[in-house]
């Protein structure tokens, strides 16, 4: 039977830990926080931003700083931005991303643009259903970053901003809002001032090569009323350019292998036979400082991508019949599936690729490293 | 034509077809237990232009409502964008091919606008500003279209009061630049002008193009009492002249000329493989009337009446707009909109029953409810002019009867009237056109 000393002793102890932990609940759970004011163009869509994670200041601060630390990564040289640079609208420039392994990764490193639209799986194999979700992936993969997420929650308390970048953005300092600050920072890096959106607007008129190349870009080709067509907007959509929302709708199967090469794709998320070798269509913002491309970047320039789809289509059973039926030439689709572009064609659609790149994206120093910026104390 | 007169003789048709006030109807909206969260919310969701009753002290606004008779904000404005006291209101709201919003606008003040939607932080759509253009002195405009003209992009605008609102003979088409809403040209050829039997362009309302070819029709003098057309003026788009006038004319059942309102050009971009013609509706002539087309020799055929309201019990027919399947045609009077097979065009063969709405009935758009049911909505106004019961001193008699003033949605299957909001009773205000914000029932309405 325990003493009285020690039961006196035990439930001071425990009004103490009771009142602490009850302050820092009150003050942890409602951190003041102001929300992100921005507009965007209307025709990207509507966005939904998590109830549970409403896109505040605070959190965005948070978010950004994580992002570029390599304290997230376990030897602490790695960080998200080392395969997401911003110069290159948050990629890398590798065919395949190499990590703290030193290992190539399975994956070309995507760009981080208009995260809010689009397909609302992430990753080229859509294994992750949100931006939390996602956030967290590459620090705990072994060949990325490697972390051991309680050892880093330690060593992030350890550091005195973030016990109050935490504090206001989250009021505490776990996992959860580790993914959350990240997601949020993400969901900020809006691309929507391209020569192509200032075309939409109205403020620029296109060239007539970019604008041939547009034209082309938003057509599938139809021989019986002579549209010509690069059939882009099939799987990229007129003004995000991105792949479209719905379900699995932003992936596809754009003929990169035959069946015997064929990657699993989507296939490892939904275990679907019809979702083997489909990959998400990724956004064209920026496409132009993006290279190399596709999913294993394969392609080292947009005119090889071009050709392509210009007649390097490979057959296989989940190959996309809205690209198996786009041809420029009459009856001619078989063994050999090709847009049948003519080379003018051609580099009208690269042209206007090159419309989608957004300068001022690319320096946004509110998307930049805060450790260089020198913006750490703001 | 003599004011009195005009009010009179649309009074007798009126009578003629046995219209009265109709009272507002209830709303009879159904609920859901359980809303799809991945449904897209803002496909219910309408824009309008909402005009101020000088009697009521309200002012012009764009509004955003909701239109979802499940929803528990049916009828209710989500957001209200003050319009600038104009001397007439914002007629008719349009998106560009790349989606830029613009309105028309029935004065002289601002007769063409572009507004500027955006969306907020929290995704919600906003306005931020309503920019009217330079028209170059032609005012009330009317319709907008965007066309192709040898591989470019233009805009046309019809102006039913073109340069000189004090001209009996008025009217003009603006061809803007797309780009930079710019004007590349006026097109007009007035009557008094271009001589005897030459081809000229009145009160141009109603607008469509197929190839190089763009009809425009003659409707009525904006001030509806200098006078009414009764033609579909042809315009050769590779030297932008008038070069034909079409008369769409027969029964006069209320003595008038038959006043083209709304022309639509069946073409194979709206059905496949289709021998395109124009269809014209007549407000005062109360028909619809077919102009076969010959696309090789560029020949337009002799007029065929499709339609007369005269004796199928409607009047002053509107607008058309369409859907994968159904061509739509609303009539003003007794308030209804008719459905026909699309692929029958340039036929009228009729798809289901009328969908009865309320005197007036004018613009509509498609969308579906939370639970996925497919609706139409009908706003019921002709114009927003007042009533001079209420000493408003706008008042045009018969366009006052025809204004009801609301929005009934109706299920677009059976035409069930599933809920009704009525702007001057709820708000004060009348409505003066309705789009969605997605711009659903836009494709074939041009």
């Amino acid at each position: 039977m325990p003493n009285l000393n020690s039961l006196v002793k035990v439930f001071f102890l425990s009004v103490v830990i009771t009142v602490t932990s009850t302050y820092f609940f009150s003050m942890s759970k409602k951190p003041d926080t102001q929300l992100v004011e921005f507009t965007a163009p209307f025709i990207f869509g509507r966005f939904q931003i998590p109830k549970e994670n409403p896109l505040t200041v605070e959190s965005v601060k948070l978010g950004r700083r994580l992002f570029y630390d390599p304290l997230l990564s376990k030897n602490n040289k790695i960080s998200c931005a080392s395969c997401h640079k911003q110069s290159l609208a948050f990629t890398d420039g590798l065919a395949l991303s190499v990590g703290g392994s030193g290992k190539k990764l399975a994956f070309n490193s995507m760009s981080l643009v208009n995260l809010m639209w689009g397909p609302k799986h992430f990753f080229w194999d859509g294994r992750s259903n949100s931006l939390e979700n996602q956030a967290l992936q590459p620090i705990v993969h072994i060949d990325e970053m490697d972390s051991n997420l309680d050892d880093l929650i330690e060593e992030l308390s350890e550091v005195k901003a973030y016990q109050i970048l935490f504090g206001q953005a989250y009021g505490e300092l776990n996992a959860v809002s580790i993914a959350k600050a990240l997601a949020n920072f993400q969901r900020t890096l809006i691309s929507s001032n391209s020569r192509y959106d200032q075309f939409l607007r109205g403020e620029v008129s296109l060239s007539k090569q970019e604008e041939l190349g547009r034209k082309l870009f938003m057509a599938h080709p139809d021989t019986k009323i002579s549209l010509r067509g690069g059939n882009c907007i099939d799987c990229h959509s007129q003004f995000l350019t991105s792949g479209f929302t719905a379900a699995f709708d932003g992936f596809s199967n754009n003929g990169l292998d035959n069946d015997e090469n064929l990657s699993e794709g989507l296939y490892g998320l939904t275990k679907l036979e019809s979702h083997r070798g489909l990959f998400k269509a990724p956004t064209l913002r920026n496409i132009a400082v993006t290279a190399p491309y596709m999913h294993d970047g394969r392609f080292k320039t947009l005119e090889e991508v071009l050709a392509h789809y210009n007649g390097g289509i490979k057959i296989s059973k989940t190959l996309s019949p809205l690209i198996v039926e786009a041809d420029n030439l009459a009856n001619m689709q078989g063994e050999h599936i090709s847009l049948n572009l003519e080379p003018h064609e051609v580099e009208a659609i690269i042209s206007f690729l090159h419309t989608l790149t957004d300068e001022s994206f690319l320096i946004n120093k509110a998307f930049s490293d805060p450790f260089t910026a020198g913006d750490l104390n703001e | 034509m003599n004011k009195h007169i005009l009010i009179a003789l649309i009074g007798t048709m009126l009578i003629l077809l046995g219209c009265t006030d109709v009272q507002e109807s209830t709303s009879v909206g159904t609920t859901v237990s359980a809303i799809d969260t991945e449904k897209n919310v803002e496909e219910s969701q309408a824009i309008v232009l909402l005009s101020g009753l000088p009697t009521l002290d309200t002012k012009d606004s764009i509004a955003i409502i909701e239109v979802d008779p499940e929803s528990k904000n049916f009828g209710n404005i989500l957001y209200d964008y003050p319009l600038p006291k104009f001397d007439a209101p914002l007629h008719h709201l349009y998106y560009s091919p790349n989606g830029r919003l613009y309105a028309t606008g029935l004065g002289t003040q601002c007769s063409l606008a572009e507004i500027g939607l955006a969306r907020n932080a929290q995704s919600k759509p906003i306005i931020t500003k309503v920019e009217c253009i330079d028209t170059q002195g032609q005012s009330v405009g009317e319709d907008i279209m965007w066309h192709s003209v040898n591989g470019k992009l233009h805009m046309f605008v019809t102006f039913m009061g073109g340069t000189d609102l004090s001209q009996v003979d008025a009217g003009s088409i603006g061809v803007f630049d797309p780009q930079t809403n710019k004007v590349l040209k006026i097109i007009e050829a007035r009557k008094s002008q271009v001589g005897e039997g030459k081809p000229y362009i009145m009160y141009p309302h109603g607008i469509s193009a197929y190839e190089d070819r763009m009809v425009v029709t003659s409707t009525v003098h904006p001030n509806l009492t200098d006078g009414v057309g009764n033609a579909v003026t042809v315009i050769d788009l590779n030297t932008f002249e008038p070069i034909e006038n079409i008369v769409t004319e027969d029964a006069k059942p209320v003595g008038f000329p038959s006043s083209p309102v709304e022309v639509l050009f069946i073409r194979p971009s709206i059905v496949e493989g289709v021998k395109p013609a124009v269809l014209v509706n007549t407000m005062f002539g109360f028909e619809t009337w077919k102009i076969p087309y010959d696309a090789k020799t560029k020949i337009f055929a002799k007029p065929e009446k499709l339609y007369d309201g005269s004796t199928a019990g409607t009047g002053v027919p509107l607008e058309f707009y369409g859907n994968d399947n159904e061509l739509f045609i609303s009539h003003a009077i007794p308030g209804l909109v008719k459905r026909y097979d699309l692929k029958s065009l340039p036929e009228l063969v009729p798809s289901g029953k009328d969908i009865k709405s309320e005197l007036g009935a004018h613009h509509m758009i498609f969308y579906s409810s939370a639970s996925g049911r497919k609706l139409i909505a009908i706003q019921n106004n002709l114009l927003n002019l007042g009533n001079a019961k209420d000493n408003d001193p706008t008042d045009v008699d018969f366009i006052a009867k025809v204004n009801d003033h609301s929005i009934t949605v109706h299920d677009l299957t059976t035409g069930e009237r599933l809920g009704m909001i009525n702007f001057k009773d709820k708000y004060m205000k009348g409505i003066d056109n309705i789009e969605a914000l997605f711009g659903s029932g836009f494709t074939h309405h041009h």
